[in-house]
């Protein structure tokens, strides 16, 4: 296991006020305030967890969703594993805005490859009653736009946080593996000369 | 050659319970910062408790590449990595990060959260500064006196300032702002260092030291390159690097083209300029009109160069450990307790593999001191008091010079009969070498050293991995920038390809081999070494240079280890400078303890050095008698007395700042001085503070040292006033009269001391001087004369000491008679042209003064005005008009006055100096008009003096007109006396024979030097004819 892989980056973005603290307070805590401040900036937490037998540290960074913050969070989209996606089910503004949030965070994040970047999907607030996107709906969202999983989350009663951070954990180390797994065949060796060039003619 | 001692400046190690093998480690601010061998955490520890405990443990935002602490902010700057990108980020309250689940604000630099969100609840939290840059950084130093930042990356040097925000009363945050960028070409450092604007960079083999000066813009530069272009100025500074690189001054990679050795390169001060590296100041500060523009003054520049031809390679020849260390010596008061000004002295220090150097970089650039490692060191840290040097198996202790280059600086009595301390080029010393077992990582805070420790490195292949990577990657960089600068192409070259390659494969098989050996649990320890207190390490120092002592008294390691003790006491004492008083205290008292020490050390000593003695007991607070018993006790175990103490003892005697010794100590200089100097005896004797000594006793030794066929003349006089100290007037008599006054003279220049002791107030003459006084004042008074004709005593001095000689008798004036004496006297002898002029002005006073008072002084003068205008140009012979004005008429005033006069018409006395001194003097005597027409008539106002005379003295009128109205005067003649004459003669009548006959000699000059015609418009119209005819006559003819 190599240094670089202990540490994911995990970044939670979506509208202001959809539940992206309270997630990452929900998942790293376990606990839960109503009356959460509106984050200003850019703030991070971390929790060591095991996934497959391999431990590694999970770094979530949260950010301010609301639009006057934007200079204060996009810097630091760069270097990011894998971006939460988060809406809140009983907003369909803020289910719409995905596709915003999405392309804010590519071209922030200087993604190299946006086809394959983990992104995980996240409908916070499942526990309110007055929904405003069906389930149905953001499947489909997240099928037309890559497959990215998809899970419907709350904060406020623990449902399926720690499923939705752990998905989002095994994705990046499935992908840094295919990337291990990749390297050997990716590299030319610009030292040797193709010598079975000369001998072919 | 390094001397190696077995002092123990290490007091303690305790273990440090890190949970995870440390990677990085650094400390600062009283913390030990511990990142996990993963890189990505970071323990906090604290280093002034017992145990160490954890202060907090927090995350990074990568794998921590590298790590810095800064005291002023208390923040931690670290490089990070994070998938393939480097992050330059500053961690500020780290100390709010006690529980770990804490939130941890991350912004940008600059990136100021001013709005509500402060002000409603301030969050004490950990909070991030991402500091982004155009280039990845390499390298980052931390500025200890004011926490700004410099990061090195490959083309450029960037610095950022620290800004401390204020956004409430209760609340300030940590900012950091760009304020300047160095564009280097083709050099990119691997290590800087930063300190009150000096820049220390450091590449594989060499080290540059520059230092940034603001300078105000000067109106005239700009005003010059106003009127060119920017591009033609960038064109023409392009061509003066071109043309200094043909001159050959640029360093080897800039000449792939030729082929050229490296080799050692020292360059010092502005020379440095030469070395080819050129730095490109951009202002970047939002303020930077007012700052004015940044200059890059060069400093030093040093290159090595690895030996080949003996198997030496970049690897072992790579320098480390770059450091800038300032020290302040309290001399600038209020810079030194705010720590922010300049400064005053700037050290430099980096070490080879086997050579650490340290340059001090104020005032003059030099090599301060070299030190030789016993074996390969790793890493090493330059403290105010010591260098630690960790080599494989063994952590060193050296001693360090700053603070004898800082009392230097500090104090310019240094290196005087004053005041002395060791020199900076005395040999550094290893206090102690400690084993340690796989050392691997070292620093410093404080009193508190942390040392890491790793069992077996090669074992941990997966965390060692990327690190040998990158050792492996930068020496073949370097190997083939050496080759590439010896003019090989190492790609173009299959054999130094395969050369390269299997030098590498070779130390690749031998780490293959032993990654077999069977990896420990936990091969490794953290240790917090904290150092005893200088005090202590003092006294052991001084307990241990006595081993020496014992064995030989004059050992030069006893003197280095005193002195090594007494440069720490230094050093302390400049830390200390606004610490607790008591602690002061006690460091001076060890302070002045030790002066005594080295004293005694430089006091036994007989050739090299022993001069130092007088210092160091100066230093020391010691009496003199204090001096002499610790002498006089030591020389009981060796023999004899040292010449470092007979040095120390004549000194001190010579210069008279002696307290009064006793009888008994008093007896015992006298007895040193007859067994070690016999010659110094009848200058001892004359001492101020030996006059409690024994008179028979010093009589005896003298007549001893005379039949031994010793000079006589001092030794007469010196027998005479012992004589007069008993009172024996025989003896007195017989020795004063066994020697010429003429060579009497000789003696009293040869020891001073006979007449006089003590100088400036507390001057006071000696029995001897009271004597001749009443006997013999001429001798005295010439012996005064070649006093001060030699330099030997002041005319200020003299004064002083005629003054007190004469204080009791009666003499009304303010200048006893001896005194004025001995102003004549030097007037006759003296050949300074400043001492001259003070002297006829002193004596002119005195004159003046004696003429205006009625009274006689009643005291004969030694010289009369006869014998004065005899023997000495400076009084002039009397203008004959002079004596028909004051005919021997004033006996009691007579002598004065002829002396005055005698003045006025010599040659050397500026009247207008002494005008101011005339005021007090009428004229309405024929003295007091003699000064004054005198005084006029040398300033040239010849018709005042017609005036003057013709009222008061028409007698004189002819023989004051023939003697001074010649040349561009003599028209007055006509001009100016004949009218006059001719109008008198009107007022008073034709009966007043002295006018008329003035009137004759007037008309006979007239006639003479005049035309007919011109005569005949001269004569008055109401003129008798045949008086004026006969001179008509005489001027036709």
């Amino acid at each position: 296991m190599s240094s670089k892989s202990s540490l994911l980056k995990v970044i939670l973005l979506g509208d202001g006020g959809v539940g992206k603290s309270s997630l990452m307070n929900r998942y790293v805590t376990n606990k839960f305030d109503a009356h959460l401040f509106h984050t200003i900036g850019v703030e991070f937490l971390n929790k060591d967890l095991e996934v497959d037998g391999r431990t590694v540290t999970l770094q979530i960074w949260d950010t301010a969703g609301q639009e006057r913050f934007r200079s204060l969070r996009t810097p630091f989209y760069r270097g990011s594993d894998c971006c939460l996606l988060t809406f809140s089910v009983d907003d369909s503004q803020s289910f719409h805005n995905l596709v915003n949030w999405k392309k804010e965070f590519i071209y922030y994040a200087d993604v190299k490859e946006p086809e394959s970047f983990p992104f995980v999907v996240l409908g916070n607030k499942l526990d309110v009653s007055e929904r405003q996107v069906s389930s149905e709906e953001a499947q489909e969202w997240c099928m037309e736009s890559g497959g990215y999983p998809y899970f419907e989350t709350s904060a406020k009663d623990a449902t399926n946080v720690a499923v939705a951070f752990e998905e989002a954990v095994r994705r990046v180390l499935s992908l840094e593996d295919r990337h291990e797994h990749l390297i050997p065949t990716d590299t030319v060796n610009l030292h040797r000369k193709p010598r079975s060039a000369t001998q072919c003619c | 050659m390094v001397h190696v001692y077995n002092c123990h400046p290490f007091a303690a190690q305790r273990i440090v319970s890190a949970e995870q093998e440390p990677g990085l480690v650094c400390c600062g601010g009283g913390a030990l910062f511990v990142v996990s061998a993963g890189g990505c955490k970071i323990e906090a520890f604290d280093l002034q408790r017992e145990e160490s405990p954890v202060i907090c443990r927090f995350s990074c935002a990568g794998t921590v590449l590298s790590l810095q602490h800064s005291a002023v902010g208390d923040y931690l700057v670290t490089i990070e990595e994070k998938n393939n990108a480097t992050y330059l980020r500053a961690y500020t309250n780290w100390r709010y990060q006690a529980v770990e689940k804490t939130r941890v604000g991350v912004r940008l630099l600059g990136h100021l959260l001013r709005g509500s969100s402060f002000r409603g609840a301030p969050k004490e939290q950990m909070e991030i500064i991402e500091i982004p840059l155009f280039e990845p950084p390499l390298c980052v130093a931390c500025c200890s006196l004011t926490g700004d930042l410099l990061v090195g990356s490959a083309k450029s040097l960037v610095v950022f300032s620290l800004k401390r925000q204020t956004l409430s009363e209760q609340l300030s945050v940590l900012d950091f702002e760009r304020v300047l960028i160095l564009h280097i070409q083709g050099w990119s450092p691997s290590q800087v260092a930063f300190c009150a604007g000096y820049l220390a960079l450091q590449t594989e083999l060499e080290v540059l030291v520059i230092k940034l000066v603001q300078q105000q813009k000067s109106a005239q530069t700009a005003e010059e390159n106003a009127l060119l272009p920017v591009d033609i100025m960038v064109e023409t500074s392009l061509e003066d690097d071109a043309e200094m690189k043909k001159d050959g001054f640029s360093p080897l990679h800039e000449q792939e083209d030729f082929f050229v050795f490296p080799k050692h390169q020292e360059m010092l001060g502005s020379e440095a300029q030469h070395c080819g590296i050129t730095l490109v100041p951009e202002c970047t500060a939002m303020d930077s009109e007012s700052r004015g523009e940044t200059t890059v003054v060069y400093v030093l520049f040093r290159r090595f160069a690895p030996d080949f031809f003996q198997g030496c390679s970049v690897e072992e020849t790579r320098l480390h450990s770059l450091q800038l260390h300032p020290i302040f010596t309290g001399k600038q008061e209020e810079s030194s307790i705010s720590r922010c000004g300049d400064p005053d002295c700037m050290f430099v220090f980096f070490s080879l593999p086997n050579t650490g150097y340290m340059y001090s970089l104020k005032s003059s650039v030099e090599l301060v001191s070299t030190y030789q490692y016993p074996e390969k060191a790793h890493q090493a840290v330059l403290s105010d008091q010591f260098l630690y040097v960790i080599t494989r198996n063994a952590l060193q202790c050296f001693t360090v010079r700053c603070s004898a280059v800082a009392a230097r600086v500090q104090d310019p009595y240094i290196d005087t009969t004053m005041k002395a301390c060791p020199p900076f080029s005395m040999e550094v010393c290893a206090l102690r070498i400690q084993l340690f077992i796989g050392l691997k990582v070292l620093c410093q805070d404080g009193d508190h050293i942390v040392l890491l420790t790793a069992a077996d490195v090669d074992s941990k292949e997966n965390t060692e991995r990327p690190a040998r990577k990158n050792t492996e990657w930068r020496e073949h960089r370097a190997l083939t920038g050496i080759l590439l600068a010896v003019g090989l192409d190492a790609t173009s070259a299959p054999t130094l390809e395969s050369l390269l390659s299997k030098s590498f494969l070779s130390r690749k098989s031998s780490v293959c081999k032993s990654t077999e050996a069977p990896d420990s649990a936990h091969g490794w320890n953290l240790y917090v070494i904290s150092s005893v207190s200088t005090l202590q390490l003092y006294r052991e120092i001084v307990e241990y240079s006595k081993r020496y002592e014992q064995s030989n008294p004059c050992s030069q390691s006893c003197v280095h280890l005193l002195s090594e003790a007494h440069l720490l006491l230094r050093s302390a004492l400049l830390k200390l400078q606004n610490g607790p008083a008591e602690e002061k205290q006690e460091l001076l008292e060890a302070f002045q303890e030790s002066c005594a020490h080295l004293g005694d050390c430089f006091s036994r000593f007989d050739k090299k050095d022993c001069h130092l003695a007088l210092p160091y007991y100066k230093m020391s607070g010691l009496t003199v008698t204090d001096v002499i018993q610790r002498n006089v006790s030591m020389s009981g175990v060796s023999s004899g007395y040292g010449r470092g103490f007979i040095f120390f003892l004549k000194h001190s005697l010579y210069e008279e700042t002696v307290e009064e010794l006793s009888k008994d100590v008093a007896d015992k200089v006298l007895e040193i001085f007859s067994v070690a100097e016999p010659a110094q005896l009848p200058h001892v004797v004359c001492c101020s503070s030996m006059l409690n000594a024994d008179p028979d006793g010093a009589g005896a030794l003298l007549e001893q040292l005379e039949a031994s066929g010793a000079p006589s003349i001092t030794l007469a006089l010196c027998r005479a006033s012992l004589a007069l100290r008993t009172g024996d007037r025989h003896t007195y008599s017989q020795q004063m009269e066994r020697h010429a006054e003429m060579l009497q003279v000789y003696g009293f220049i040869e020891e001073p001391r006979l007449l006089l002791h003590g100088r400036g107030v507390g001057l006071m003459p000696t029995l001897l001087a009271q004597q001749l006084r009443d006997s013999q004042d001429g001798l005295l008074v010439a012996a005064l004369v070649a006093l001060h004709e030699n330099s030997r005593i002041s005319l200020e001095d003299a004064h002083l000491f005629f003054q007190e000689l004469c204080k009791d008798r009666l003499e009304p004036d303010s200048s006893p008679q001896l005194l004025v004496d001995f102003w004549e006297s030097l007037l006759v002898a003296s050949s300074r042209e400043s001492t001259i002029q003070e002297l006829l002005f002193r004596l002119v006073s005195v004159y003046i003064s004696r003429i205006t008072c009625s009274h006689p002084s009643g005291c004969k003068a030694l010289k009369t005005a006869d014998d004065l205008i005899n023997s000495c140009s400076h009084y002039g012979m009397l203008y004959p008009w002079v004596s028909i004005l004051t005919p021997n008429l004033y006996h009691d005033q007579q002598e004065d006055l002829l002396k005055l006069q005698s003045l006025l018409c010599g040659p050397t006395l500026q009247v207008s100096s002494i005008l101011p001194l005339l005021e007090p003097l009428s004229d309405s005597d024929d003295p007091g008009l003699s000064v004054h027409v005198l005084c006029s008539t040398k300033l040239g106002q010849h018709e005042d003096s017609i005036h003057r005379l013709l009222d008061r003295c028409p007698q004189a009128i002819i023989p004051y007109a023939q003697h001074q109205l010649h040349h561009h005067t003599l028209c007055l003649w006509w001009q100016k006396l004949f009218p006059e004459v001719c109008d008198r003669i009107r007022k008073t009548g034709n009966d007043n024979t002295i006018l008329l006959s003035a009137l004759k000699e007037t008309l006979i000059v007239a006639a003479r030097e005049l035309t007919p015609l011109e005569f005949l418009d001269l004569l008055p119209d109401d003129g008798t004819a045949h008086f004026f005819l006969p001179h008509l006559l005489e001027c036709c003819q």
